[in-house]
This record gives structure tokens, C-alpha cells and sequence, in this order.
């Protein structure tokens, strides 16, 4: 069988996504808690790109009855209650083993979701919160390769390792497809709304998301300046080429890129004081 | 014919053990993994769930409260493979709230015959809005009747979502139908939280809803569930309108209409002791108050105040 029937078919049945043991474990702390809301249970699940996309996943679900409507983890939490969202926090797989890289991924999406957030809510657009969370899960096919195709995961890490190419490139080779593609494929298997789907899959080539571009053009933009930044490990050393139509979408001059700079290490240094606790 | 899930290790582990039941037409769905399991009957969830009792750290009674306890879910007919040992000494149900128990080394074909009287018997459960899964009329009624006569102070509220012909003819029946389920989860999500088991939400039909809580309780409650709504409602409108503010169609003579966007509007009236004899009168005091409260534009909720005065 080809590969890319493999992962498809991987896709469509995944049962679960393994996250972070110590995010689960502080999670099931807090549900001990009788005076937890769902709303401070959410605020620690929109830190966790595996979390937010169950979460996202199940409210999108045809049994809920909102197929592609929701799009942010607020929104879910209303929809689903304490008891639904309890449950997913108890019946959540976690990694076997953690590995480094998995913190490093970790980090690499939430300050994406900070810079994205940030830069969302300074181009008007309508819902930053969703920019963020898009920006959040842009690479859960990452996760997926990792977990459900952990010899696949190796030859990529090693061929990024070994050759110096970046983890895409790999990706191609080993799979015959990038993870953008990967988790577009996922978010569409979950029913996810087209506004995270879209942005998702093209987040290295905004220029293809359609109706979309702004929300890929700012991910896009967000995933340099992390790694620009030096924040957390988006898999590969590099910092991808700017497509020149995203910088177009979304462009800053000297003064506001100072202003966002300034905003975004405040952002990150809160985020760092999360994340040191795990 | 229906799907059932099985989380239980040991029941029905061989083909053979499991054919009686297939033969039947029933699709069963054996999980190994517990985690597993449950993310997969949260997200497409089974006809009929056949679980062990004691699975490792008590996810199995974690698992039958939290499906209960949803509103949704809370139909689904739950099956507990006990050990004999259990029937010997008893099971607490208050602590599991199951439809039905199967001893673990009971024949598959008494397996059959538990799970078809469990299908039965959730068919039977009739009076439950088949849109929300919500109680209907009659266990209304009955609440509202109960709180009357056991002197318990409620506040009634009456919940009503403000244009939303004008959102279903637009968009159609199955929008208007995602509308519904919203109003319900938001409403259901909020009374449970603020609360617990003290509340009570109904679907009269429609888009009516009714919900009780602690007369204390209702202001902040109705404000909380207006404020879900109001951010949710834009998610289910077609961007142009949202942004216009109103909807735009034509009437009979071709003439453009204007119609303001959905809303919800909340009136509450406070049951308090010797208020109302009968639910009839309940509902006399909501009608009026329904009129005030569709007046005002948006989102807005209502207390009838006016038991105090007739106290004073």
C-alpha cells in the first residue's frame, strides 16, 4: 500500500492522540477540584495543540450537531459542559515517552498562538481568538507523523540531523507529503470549520489558502518569528523562507514591528512561566 | 439492530461468545483500550454500552456518570457486567447509574436478551424532545407541580429565541435545528454549573425552552447564558448579516423587510411559597411577561418583581 493511503487510512481511524503526560496530569488535578469551572479547564487546554484539537474535534462532531461551526476553545467549552470536558481530560492518552522535542514542539505552537493572537487582533480581524487557535494546532500533522508513525518520525529526524535539510523536505521524502498536508487531512476528518482546516494545510504556502490567505499569511509570518526568536523547536534548526505574498497580506514597518516585538516577549515571558512549571 | 459498544475485558472475549449476539443483527464494537473507548463513544456514540464494573482507577464509574449526567448521553442505556460477588453483596446505584447489570459469566444469549430489554426499554422514554434529548411537556409539568406543592422556591424562566422564523426561512430548517441544539447546550452547560442538581431544564417545543434554579441564583444565571448565546449566534449567521446587523427579505408584495438578528429573551417568574396553587397560574404570570421582555430589543431577561408588592 502506498504510503499516503496509509496515512490517510491511519486518519480515519485514529482513536487518539497522545499530549504531554504533566499537562494531563495538572488537568486531572484540577477535575478533583469540586469548584473547578469549565472555563479555567479551558483555559489550560488551549495551551495544549493535542487537547484543543480533541476538544475542537468532538463539539464539531456530527453528534453534537455543529459540523465546521467551531472554531475556538472558548466557544467549545460552552457548548460542551464540565461533565463532557471532564471526560475527555480523564480518558486522555498521554506519550509513553516524553522526548525533548516534544516540549520543543509544545513551546513552538503556543508562540506561534501568542504572535498570531497578537498580530490578528492588530489587522481588525473579526475573531483573534481563532487566529490563535489555528495558529496553535498548524502542526499537528507533526504530532501525528510522531505518534502514529514512529519509524517514519526517526528517518525524518535523522535526515534533518544528518543532511541539515528542513523537516518538510524530510517529510516529503520519507512520506511523499508535508505535514501541512497532513494535518489538513486530520482537521478535515475531524470535521473541523475550513477556517482552521485551510490555514492549517497551507501554512508554509499561504499564497494557496483562497478566502483564507490573511489567517495562513499571519500563521505563516508567526512560525519565522518564533523561530527568528529562538522559542521553543519547531523540528528543524531553520527558519522558513517568507513568502513574499504573506509579508504582502500582513506587512509591518519599523515602528509597529518594535510595538509587536514588545508585546510578544511580554506574551512569551508569561508563557516561559507556564511552561518552566512542567 | 444496533451498535454497542463493549468495554469489558472479560465478557464476550471469543468469536463464538460474541455470534448469539451478531447473529441478531447487533454490531458490536469491542474495545481494548478503555482510553480509547471512551474518546470514540464521545464522538460517535453507540446505541448501547456494555461496560465492567472495577476497570482500573474507576474510569468506569467516572465514564457512567459523565454520560449520564450529559444531556444528551443520559439515554444511553447503560449495561454493568458485575462479578457475582457483587449481586451477593450489593452495588450502590446512586453511585452507578445504570439501565441494566449482566452477571460476568452469564450466557451470550442472556447477554442478548439484557441488551435488547435495555434498547427497549430507552425506546420506551417518550416524552424527551427528540431535537435536544431535553424532557418535554409533561415532566414540565411535573416539576413545576412539584415544586408547588412541596413549598420549594424556584424561579421559573422561561426562555424564547427572538426571530428566529426569519433564520430559518433564510437559512433553512437544518440551521434553525443547529440553532435549537445550541440554545440548549448553552442553557443546559450554564443551569448545571451554577446549579448542580438543582436545576432543572425542559424543551417545551420549538424554539421554547423552560429551566428552574435557586430564586438567587436566576439573575446571574440568566445573564451568563444570554452572554453564551449572544457570542455564539454569530457563528450560526452568514457572515454578511452579521456584519449588516439585520436580516434583509421581501414580503408578499416584493417590498424589502427588515428583520433584527436572533436573540434570546428570558422571563422569570420567582415561585416562592404560597405564591401559585396550580402550574396553570405559572405559566398565566410567564405569558405576560414573555410580552415585556420580546419588547425589548436583543438579548434581555425579565424579573417579575411584582410578589414582593403583593407581599408588602
Amino acid at each position: 500500500m502506498d504510503k499516503i493511503q496509509e496515512i490517510k487510512d491511519r486518519l480515519k481511524n485514529l482513536k487518539s492522540l497522545p499530549t504531554l503526560p504533566p499537562i494531563v496530569s495538572r488537568l486531572n488535578e484540577m477535575v478533583e477540584d469540586e469548584d473547578v469551572t469549565a472555563v479555567s479547564l479551558g483555559k489550560v487546554i488551549e495551551k495544549d495543540q493535542v487537547l484543543t484539537s480533541k476538544l475542537l474535534r468532538m463539539v464539531n462532531s456530527s453528534f453534537f450537531g455543529f459540523p465546521q461551526r467551531i472554531s475556538t476553545v472558548s466557544n467549545a467549552i460552552v457548548l460542551l459542559g464540565f461533565n463532557v470536558i471532564k471526560t475527555l481530560i480523564v480518558t486522555s492518552s498521554i506519550f509513553d515517552v516524553m522526548q525533548s522535542s516534544d516540549i520543543g514542539l509544545w513551546e513552538h505552537s503556543l508562540g506561534c498562538a501568542a504572535f498570531s493572537g497578537i498580530m490578528a487582533a492588530r489587522r481588525n480581524i473579526k475573531n483573534p481568538e481563532e487566529v490563535s487557535t489555528a495558529s496553535l494546532i498548524h502542526d499537528i500533522g507533526k504530532v501525528v507523523i510522531r505518534s502514529e508513525f514512529p519509524e517514519y518520525y526517526a528517518k525524518i529526524v535523522e535526515d534533518v540531523e544528518r543532511r541539515g535539510v528542513f523537516m518538510r523536505e524530510a517529510e516529503e521524502e520519507v512520506l511523499g507529503v508535508q505535514h501541512g498536508e497532513i494535518g489538513g487531512w486530520l482537521a478535515d476528518e475531524w470535521n473541523l470549520p475550513e477556517r482552521l482546516s485551510i490555514p492549517i494545510r497551507f501554512h508554509h504556502y499561504p499564497e494557496k489558502a483562497g478566502e483564507f490567505v490573511e489567517i495562513a499569511s499571519i500563521i505563516h509570518i508567526s512560525d519565522i518569528v518564533i523561530r527568528a526568536w529562538g522559542y521553543g523547536f519547531g523540528g528543524d534548526k531553520w527558519v522558513p523562507p517568507l513568502s513574499h505574498a504573506a509579508w504582502e497580506q500582513i506587512k509591518f514597518g519599523k515602528a509597529e514591528g518594535r510595538e509587536i516585538m514588545e508585546e510578544l516577549d511580554l506574551r512569551l515571558s508569561e508563557l516561559k512561566n507556564f511552561t518552566m512549571e512542567f | 439492530m444496533a451498535r454497542i459498544s463493549v468495554v469489558a475485558p472479560q465478557i464476550l472475549r471469543t468469536p463464538s461468545e460474541r455470534l448469539p449476539i451478531e447473529a441478531f443483527g447487533h454490531k458490536l464494537i469491542v474495545h481494548g483500550n478503555v482510553q480509547n473507548a471512551i474518546e470514540s463513544i464521545l464522538n460517535d456514540p453507540p446505541e448501547c454500552l456494555l461496560i465492567q464494573k472495577g476497570l482500573q482507577d474507576g474510569i468506569d464509574k467516572t465514564v457512567i456518570t459523565a454520560l449520564k449526567e450529559d444531556l444528551k448521553l443520559s439515554f444511553l442505556p447503560i449495561i454493568l457486567a458485575v462479578q457475582e460477588k457483587d449481586i451477593m453483596s450489593g452495588i450502590d446505584f446512586s453511585r452507578y447509574p445504570v439501565d441494566e447489570i449482566v452477571c460476568i459469566n452469564a450466557h451470550p444469549e442472556e447477554i442478548l436478551t439484557r441488551i435488547e430489554l435495555s434498547l427497549s426499554r430507552s425506546h420506551r422514554v417518550a416524552d424527551n424532545n427528540p431535537l435536544t434529548g431535553l424532557p418535554g411537556n409533561t415532566s414540565i409539568l411535573k416539576t413545576i407541580q412539584g415544586y408547588i406543592e412541596q413549598e420549594t422556591e424556584r424561579a421559573v424562566c422561561y426562555v424564547d429565541i427572538d426571530n428566529f422564523k426569519p433564520l430559518n426561512d433564510k437559512y433553512g430548517f437544518s440551521r434553525g435545528d443547529e440553532v435549537i441544539r445550541m440554545t440548549a447546550r448553552v442553557i443546559v452547560n450554564v443551569v448545571s454549573e451554577e446549579a448542580k442538581s438543582e436545576g432543572f431544564v425542559g424543551h417545551v417545543g420549538g424554539d421554547d425552552f423552560v429551566f428552574s434554579v435557586p430564586v438567587p441564583a436566576a439573575e446571574s444565571i440568566c445573564k451568563r447564558i444570554l452572554e453564551s448565546f449572544d457570542a455564539l449566534i454569530t457563528l450560526f449567521l452568514n457572515p454578511d448579516d452579521a456584519e449588516r446587523g439585520y436580516f434583509e427579505s421581501v414580503d408578499r408584495q416584493g417590498r424589502p423587510q427588515r428583520f433584527p438578528l436572533t436573540s434570546l429573551s428570558i422571563a422569570v417568574v420567582p415561585c416562592t411559597k404560597g405564591r401559585f396553587n396550580h402550574y396553570g397560574e405559572v405559566s398565566l404570570v410567564a405569558a405576560q411577561l414573555k410580552k415585556k421582555v420580546k419588547a425589548i430589543e436583543g438579548s434581555s431577561y425579565f424579573i417579575d418583581r411584582r410578589e414582593d408588592a403583593e407581599k408588602a
